[in-house]
């Protein structure tokens, strides 16, 4: 797991991240994702239409330990995380459209994870449950704030902006290798005792968002870009606010058979991620090029 | 609107340049935008400064001989108004290179074109390297395609083009940097005293500014000899016919295509260099989405392009759904424009494409549509000063609505093809330059383009015209751009085949093809043969050459 400083470290990273993301942004980026609000539509139903189904199928499917399916649950429900808009950015997608998702899904999160919770989960589990408002609200400060600076960057002097994306670019890259080279060893105590089936249950639970948020978006005839991006979206959830959801909701001693599932997502989400990311982009790239299809006119 | 008589007086290129440099002063001149929108600026002043360094350097230092030319080879950038500037204002011949030529054909322009020097930029030396040896060019002056913007952007450019793009060759060739040179001309210039007015004393409208090289129908390529005087010509005809639509100092111009092509060189720089607007360089089109910043960052009025690029811009997105809201000319040249692509575009942005006509030997504009009163199809009537007729094949002129040969007199037109007094003699007789392309005339005096004369097709003694079938053919929604060519048929003599490469995946099937183009052509036109392409082959404008397809065929030409 991560210490307290490397959490606070990982924080400042993303806010630098995040700065870099909004610099490469317009108002017009977003006047667009806006202009067709069928794409946060389908997003949104993607997000808690979705995933939550997933959530308690794969934890039924695999027959988890209450405990663990409560994990995945929770996973399931809580609203898209930061790390999807970085995705997206690397994979070429709509970008403002993913951030516009974020945000959305984590404000509709505060009514709709309790109650997506309460619905699935009111078989498997009793007492209350509790929504940490301070990880809600620092959620959308990461996002928001350091995103709009980036943009007044930008309109302010395009090159200052487009620097400020490309160390944001880089320093994304970083984080990204970061998370994927610790992770065996951070967490080799956790893969030693851990079953099988949990390991595939939060495998799947992200891939599986992928996919179907993929089709979904097709089906409901959204342009490549745009499904890439709700597929980003969808599959990418939120990580340490789950965590932070066990924290506050459940007594010490039932916490960490609860929080295996939502430690196990976060890693494997970013290994997962990067590998559609790489996809995406090649696709993308190949898309772009195909439109003009001489080299230089 | 600019200050007529600046242009009309014009004595030069280079004095022009001058002239209009001092004019507009501290407003912004060229503005490199990458496709993450880094930019860089420079202003009328700091291109006549620079441009003057350049100058001196390559008359005082390399001791170029007046007259004699110089080649430039680069894709849009800020160094490549520098580099044109100065070659004119030093009395030398400019020798625009498309920095996609393989070595030989750069060999054989270098060469036919006598240049003695290279600009070039760092992602091409490798070919420089190659033709080193084998041509009269013994200087070399290399660039950094972001030089000249701020230092950080500029870094970081380069550093995607070297490290990430692998962009620039790892070959050790003498050159000199374009840097170096400027700073050297600096220093002369302040040492001595220099003045590069000097210079341009004897130009006058008959000395030769560019050799514009095309590759024409057939053969090697041939060197356009257009003076001074054909440059300022067209500048001032074309300036004379938009004088409604441009405001001096107001206007902000897209410039895609590439300078070294005579349509950006004479349309997009010089014409609204002389009005003080600011040119917008996007170094490459392609993706398309590379000019999304541009279109975004700047209040883009004007946009000049070919059918291809109004078509990949109809195409995006972004371009659909936030079209540039400033945006009040477009024009369209280099090859004809689709009715259908015309009509998108007007879709989106509101703005009807003004479709003009113009060839490397006119320098180049013969044919605009006018502002006010444009037609679909056509492209328009003569400039000023244009003389225009259409002959058949015994040199008579032909009646309005028959097609005929084009014959155009005019001050563009060039003083013939360099060193090729043959060629010269068969396109230009009795001051009528023969275009190559047959075109017919409207009652209301509109020309519209046919075909090329080579490219007609003969079934069964009625005449195909390839562009006719093509323009229905690119009308069907799948169709993203085709080619019609004739191949040999016993039956009809030649039966009309197309190439198409789709927009999709999905293969219409080719009923539905033949369905669509029959409900609009008659059944001669209609293509027999169909044949799915990935990409169809393109001259460096991105003109489709049928004549490519055409060889291919078993009997073909």
């Amino acid at each position: 797991m991560i210490s307290e400083v490397e959490k606070k470290l990982l924080g400042i990273m993303m806010i630098l991240i995040m700065f870099g993301m909004g610099s490469g942004l317009t108002w017009r980026d977003f006047f667009r994702a806006m202009k067709k609000p069928q794409g946060v539509g389908v997003g949104m139903l993607c997000q808690f239409g979705l995933m939550p189904m997933i959530a308690y199928g794969l934890g039924l499917l695999f027959n988890l330990s209450t405990p663990a399916a409560l994990g995945l649950l929770i996973m399931g429900c809580v609203p898209g995380g930061t790390t999807s808009n970085i995705f997206t950015y690397f994979s070429k997608g709509d970008l403002a459209l993913s951030i516009i998702m974020t945000v959305a899904s984590t404000l509709l999160a505060i009514v709709a994870t309790p109650a997506l919770l309460y619905f699935y989960g009111s078989k498997i589990m009793q007492g209350e449950l509790q929504i940490p408002f301070g990880d809600v609200s620092l959620t959308l400060f990461v996002l928001l704030v350091p995103v709009i600076l980036g943009m007044l960057v930008r309109k302010w002097n395009a090159n200052v902006g487009a620097v400020a994306e490309f160390f944001g670019g880089i320093l994304g890259v970083v984080v990204i290798l970061f998370l994927i080279v610790t992770w065996i060893p951070r967490n080799a105590g956790l893969l030693s005792t851990t079953p099988n089936e949990i390991f595939i249950a939060s495998l799947f639970l992200g891939l599986s968002g992928f996919i179907l948020g993929f089709g979904i978006s097709k089906i409901l005839k959204q342009t490549n870009k745009r499904a890439m991006t709700i597929c980003l979206e969808t599959g990418i959830q939120n990580g340490p606010l789950g965590i932070a959801i066990v924290l506050f909701s459940f007594p010490k001693e039932l916490q960490d058979a609860i929080l295996i599932v939502p430690v196990l997502y976060s890693l494997f989400i970013v290994l997962s991620s990067a590998g559609v990311t790489y996809f995406f982009r090649k696709w993308m790239t190949r898309l772009e090029m195909q439109k003009l299809k001489t080299d230089l006119l | 609107m600019l200050n007529v008589e600046t242009l009309q007086n014009a004595p030069n290129l280079a004095w022009l340049a001058k002239k209009t440099c001092e004019n507009f002063h501290n407003l912004p001149a060229v503005t490199m935008v990458l496709a993450n929108g880094m930019n860089g600026t420079l202003s009328y002043k700091e291109l006549d400064e620079k441009s003057d360094h350049l100058a001196i350097y390559l008359r005082e230092k390399l001791k170029i001989p007046a007259g004699s030319s110089v080649a430039i080879q680069m894709p849009n950038c800020l160094s490549y108004p520098i580099a044109a500037l100065a070659i004119l204002k030093a009395g030398l011949v400019v020798v625009n290179v498309n920095p996609l030529y393989t070595v030989p054909e750069m060999i054989h322009q270098l060469n036919d074109s006598e240049a003695v020097a290279l600009i070039t930029v760092d992602i091409f030396k490798d070919k420089a390297a190659v033709m080193l040896d084998k041509t009269k060019v013994q200087k070399l002056l290399v660039v950094q395609l972001p030089e000249f913007l701020p230092y950080f952007p500029k870094k970081i450019a380069q550093l995607v083009i070297q490290y990430w793009n692998k962009q620039v060759p790892k070959v050790s060739v003498p050159y000199i940097s374009l840097k170096e040179s400027l700073r050297q001309g600096a220093q002369l210039k302040k040492e001595k005293n220099l003045n590069v007015s000097e210079f341009e004393k004897g130009l006058n409208h008959q000395s030769i500014a560019v050799l514009q090289y095309t590759g024409g129908t057939t053969g090697v390529s041939k060197g356009a000899v257009l003076t001074h005087g054909n440059l300022i010509s067209n500048m001032n005809q074309l300036l004379v016919m938009l004088k409604d639509q441009l405001n001096t100092k107001e206007e902000t111009i897209l410039t895609a295509l590439p300078l070294y092509h005579i349509f950006a060189f004479t349309v997009n720089f010089w014409c609204f260099f002389v009005i003080g607007a600011r040119n917008l360089l996007c170094p490459n089109p392609r993706p398309i989405s590379n000019l999304q910043r541009a279109l975004e960052n700047y209040p883009v009025t004007a946009i000049s392009g070919v059918n291809t690029l109004y078509n990949a811009l109809n195409l995006e997105d972004w371009f659909k759904e936030t079209p540039p809201a400033k945006l009040k000319l477009a024009v369209a040249g280099g090859m004809s424009l689709h009715l259908s692509v015309a009509q998108t575009f007007k879709k989106i942005t509101n703005i009807d494409i003004i479709e003009g006509y113009g060839l490397t030997e006119t320098s180049p504009a013969i044919c605009f549509n006018p502002f006010a009163k444009p037609k679909e199809g056509s492209i328009g009537l003569p400039l000023p000063q244009t003389e225009m007729k259409l002959v058949n094949d015994s040199g008579q002129e032909v009646n309005n609505g028959e097609p005929g040969e084009l014959l155009i007199k005019g001050p563009q037109v060039m003083q013939g093809y360099w060193k090729k007094p043959q060629e010269t003699a068969q396109s230009i007789k009795n001051g009528w330059f023969a275009t190559g392309d047959i075109a017919t005339r409207d009652s209301d005096g509109y020309y519209k383009i046919v075909d090329r004369k080579k490219d007609m097709i003969l079934v069964s003694g009625f005449n195909v015209y390839p562009n006719e079938v093509e323009e229905v053919l690119s009308e069907h929604p799948q169709v993203l751009e085709c080619a019609v060519i004739g191949i040999p048929d016993g039956a009809s003599g030649e039966a009309v085949k197309a190439y198409i490469v789709l927009k999709g995946d999905t293969e219409p099937s080719k009923e539905d093809l033949r369905s669509h183009c029959k409900s609009k052509l008659v059944a001669y036109k209609t293509p027999q043969h169909f044949e799915f392409r990935k990409e169809l082959p393109k001259s460096p404008v991105g003109k489709i050459l049928r004549k490519e397809l055409r060889k291919e065929i078993p009997g073909g030409a």
